[in-house]
């Protein structure tokens, strides 16, 4: 084993005009594929770590309609972010089946600080109910957020974001002052941290990566539509609704609109839970006659992004050319040792005829293929940090999430190594194959 | 001519080294093949017409809830006109590369929806603003705006582009012809030659983006806060942030929308930011690949010619020219290399199959195939150069010494 690894070393040393060639190649094929998938990785990764694994979307389809006929219109599918109308979200928040549970709605609106010159922003606020906080994991700088009494009782009550507190008051320091949305006042509670999930799973309305897209405030629900603020877009209305005042403003009542999340520890939980979803979307008197099947569904957090396909297609094809390219070097790099090993035929020869067995011969080869690529892969981890750099250089709303984190490192160590190892066992086989008596007869 | 059978016979007692090259050049000739394609499909997009003078215009954005439309228009455009160097001020919803105002489908029949363009409306004026283009019809009168309630007059006539009218009525005259989306109907009167969606090649159906319909609209409640004016393209980027601060003071309790209150060239050069990337990628992996296989090349027949000495002095010993080792090597690399191309025509497709089925990527026409494979054989016998060079110059005398 010890010989064997000397010699493969050896081996390395005899040629070094094509080690380097194998060497170089070896880290431009790892360094290509790692960074598309260190971006990749980055992209599916959980959005809230240790959280996500048991949050779910909770959905029943209560709408007053048929079901949609024409899901797909040259290839538009109409949305559908599994939201539920304002009723059922009060029903559910009451029953209160879940260990944490929230209605939400991510809302693009207007925001006017108090003063005399008061500032403005138009941002995301995010129409939520009382067990947000615990739900997501949104933690407070300072102040509070509210009860269950106060979302019931209507209270203008707002949770605004450190940044945004800045923007609009030029202080952090905003507990009591008012905050205008809609036609309403609402009274700062309590000073958030920045809350960026990546990505913006709870709301994928909107692009679901970078920094430009968070919920910079935090309402209740009820309080805000008093407010005359419209929820954004819905996944379908009743038919039966009155007739609506704007072509594009949401009625809660009437649209499905809501997202609703709940934390369920365990699996017996989930079951449990769904299984309550579905009695409730069972007793749906109101829903006979629109030809629907009672409906409920839970989804988890990674499900639910890969169902909205969240990571953009083009880094998935880029994840595909580069595995291809790095087939290409592996194929190329064991070329090259094919021809290296079986030009040392009369060696191996010797060590054979000395009573080497062919596994001694196959493990030096493989040795030697896989220091080539531990070599390289030590090679590529620069060039991997190039490459990241220069995606972050480019700026595009999820680029700039192209880091390597250690789990990464690791995975490209141990694809190097597997590489290697790919890619040594058929020359190596091919060595071990030699014949002693021919090789020494002509030597 | 050289005789393939020697080559062949030489090659036979190299079965690996040699399957592992032919393999590499199939799998280059499958992902050279592809990378090529793709670029060609986002430089296409890169290119799209977007039928508004780019150049020349630019874009005010202000966001204002709870505003009057109609008090919003009059004091933002006056104090747009008073800006210096501006031609002309329009309202519209939308223009090409910024933020889309309203896709919705149109039926031609209250019963089948058969495509969905994207809704550009415009107050007097938007369509010289603008710069559309007509190329049939004639221009709106200025009874064709109608004030509308909260999306477009419930009567309207409107210009289509070409490749709409094209999808709705092939063959026909579309003057005259009349479509409906819900309960809103539409007139055609004028038809232009280009006006892309606001983001062309967004997955809205039509892959050539030029699905567009202009509706006249009377600025008020449901047509403010984007405006758009044009100026000299020198004066552009001055005009424009003085527009800027003449739109905040015109209307303090407005916020304005920065990210799209932009020269239409820096919108259009931001929509495309994430295209150019993919771009810069493929390039970067089809130089890479080739740069690798050209490596390989000469690495592997280098190995070679250094393992061959003997025999090639021998062959120079017994009359053989320099020109014909030469040659031996090239017909070599030209014989692995077709037997690469021709595995990697079945990977070629193997792999634009893959990408069919998960992307929306187009089958891949046969002539990038013949393109691919004198590239490589290009390539092959570049790489191969330098390796028979060195075999040429074997003194015959090599032939004389042990190994």
């Amino acid at each position: 084993m010890r010989y064997n690894l000397m010699l493969a070393w050896h081996g390395l040393r005899r040629f070094p005009r094509s080690t380097v060639l194998a060497v170089l190649t070896v880290a431009m094929g790892l360094a290509a594929t790692m960074t598309t998938l260190a971006l990749l990785h980055q992209l599916t990764a959980d959005p809230l770590p240790g959280r996500s694994s048991h949050l779910y979307l909770a959905w029943v389809d209560t709408v007053h309609a048929k079901p949609q006929q024409n899901q797909s219109l040259n290839e538009i599918t109409v949305e559908n972010y599994h939201r539920i109308k304002l009723g059922d979200a009060r029903e559910l928040l009451h029953d209160h089946r879940a260990a944490w549970q929230a209605a939400m709605a991510s809302v693009f609106t207007e925001l006017t600080g108090d003063g005399e010159q008061p500032r403005h922003a138009r941002d995301y606020v995010l129409a939520t109910t009382g067990e947000f906080m615990p739900l997501l994991g949104v933690s407070l700088r300072s102040g509070r957020g509210w009860t269950p009494a106060e979302d019931a009782a209507h209270t203008p009550l707002v949770v605004i974001d450190s940044e945004m507190a800045q923007h609009l008051y030029g202080t952090t320091d905003v507990l009591g002052r008012d905050l205008k949305l809609g036609h309403g006042v609402f009274r700062i509670i309590g000073v958030s941290v920045p809350f960026r999930p990546q990505p913006h799973f709870y709301e994928l309305a909107a692009f679901g990566f970078g920094d430009r897209r968070r919920d910079e405030a935090f309402v209740p629900l009820s309080a805000l539509l008093d407010a005359g603020v419209d929820l954004a877009g819905s996944d379908g209305c009743d038919e039966d609704a009155p007739k609506q005042k704007t072509l594009f403003g949401t009625d809660a009542i009437h649209c499905a609109s809501l997202s609703y999340w709940v934390d369920l520890p365990d699996r017996r939980q989930a079951a449990d839970f769904l299984a309550y979803l579905q009695h409730y979307a069972e007793n749906q008197t109101s829903l006979a006659g629109y030809g629907k099947p009672a409906h409920a569904e839970l989804t988890g957090v990674g499900t639910w992004l890969s169902k909205q396909n969240v990571v953009p297609d083009n880094v998935r094809l880029n994840a595909w050319l580069a595995g291809s390219f790095l087939l290409l070097c592996m194929a190329n790099v064991a070329g090259l040792l094919a021809a290296r090993f079986l030009r040392r035929g009369a060696e191996i020869g010797v060590r054979r005829a000395l009573g080497a067995p062919r596994r001694a011969i196959f493990q030096q080869h493989v040795f030697e293929a896989s220091m080539i690529c531990l070599i390289g892969g030590a090679l590529a981890l620069p060039l991997t940090l190039f490459g990241l750099w220069t995606l972050r250089l480019q700026d595009s709303g999820f680029t700039d999430l192209a880091r390597l984190d250690p789990a990464m490192f690791a995975a490209l160590f141990l694809l190097a190594l597997v590489v290697g190892v790919v890619t040594g066992w058929l020359p190596a086989w091919r060595a071990s194959r030699v014949e002693p008596g021919l090789q020494v007869k002509s030597a | 001519m050289t005789h393939f059978a020697p080559i062949l016979a030489a090659l036979r007692r190299h079965r690996l080294a040699t399957a592992l090259i032919a393999l590499e050049i199939a799998l280059a000739c499958a992902v050279l093949c592809n990378a090529c394609f793709l670029i060609v499909g986002q430089l296409r997009m890169l290119h799209v017409e977007s039928g508004v003078d780019e150049s020349s215009l630019a874009l005010i954005s202000l966001g204002c809830d709870g505003c009057k439309g109609t008090d919003l228009n009059a004091r933002v455009t006056t104090a747009l006109r008073a800006v210096p160097g501006v031609q002309s001020v329009a309202v519209v919803n939308a223009v090409p590369f910024a933020d889309h105002a309203g896709y919705a489908g149109v039926t031609l029949d209250h019963e089948h929806y058969i495509a969905v363009p994207h809704f550009y409306s415009g107050g007097p004026g938007a369509v010289e603003a603008l710069g559309l283009q007509r190329v049939a019809g004639h221009a709106f009168q200025p009874e064709d705006f109608q004030v509308a309630e909260n999306w477009l007059p419930k009567n309207t006539s409107v210009w289509v582009t070409r490749a709409f009218a094209e999808r709705l009525w092939p063959g026909q005259d579309p003057l005259g012809k009349e479509f409906w989306s819900d309960t809103y109907h539409f007139r055609v009167i004028g038809v232009m030659a280009h006006l892309a969606p606001p983001d062309p090649g967004g997955g809205h159906g039509d892959s050539a983006g030029e699905w567009s319909v202009f509706a006249p609209v009377t600025p008020g409640d449901s047509l403010h806060g984007v405006y758009v004016l044009r100026a000299s393209p020198a004066e552009l980027p001055r005009v424009l942030r003085e527009a800027r601060d003449a739109a905040q003071k015109a209307a303090p309790e407005a916020v304005l929308n920065l990210p799209q209150s932009r020269t239409v060239p820096e919108l259009r050069a931001d929509y495309f930011r994430q295209t150019r990337i993919m771009v810069g990628m493929l390039a970067g992996v089809i130089v890479a690949l080739l740069l690798v296989t050209a490596l390989g090349i000469v690495g592997l027949a280098s190995f070679w010619v250094q393992q061959r000495r003997k025999q090639i002095g021998i062959r120079r010993a017994i009359g053989a020219t320099r020109s014909d080792i030469l040659r031996y090597f090239q017909a070599e690399n030209f014989l692995i290399v077709t037997a690469g191309i021709v595995v990697g025509v079945v990977l070629t497709f193997g792999l634009n199959l893959v990408l069919m089925k998960f992307y929306e990527v187009p089958r891949l026409p046969v002539y990038y195939l013949p393109v691919g494979a004198l590239a490589l054989w290009g390539l092959g016998q570049l790489a191969v150069l330098a390796p028979a060079m060195r075999a040429a110059s074997v003194p015959p005398v090599v032939a004389t010494r042990s190994v």
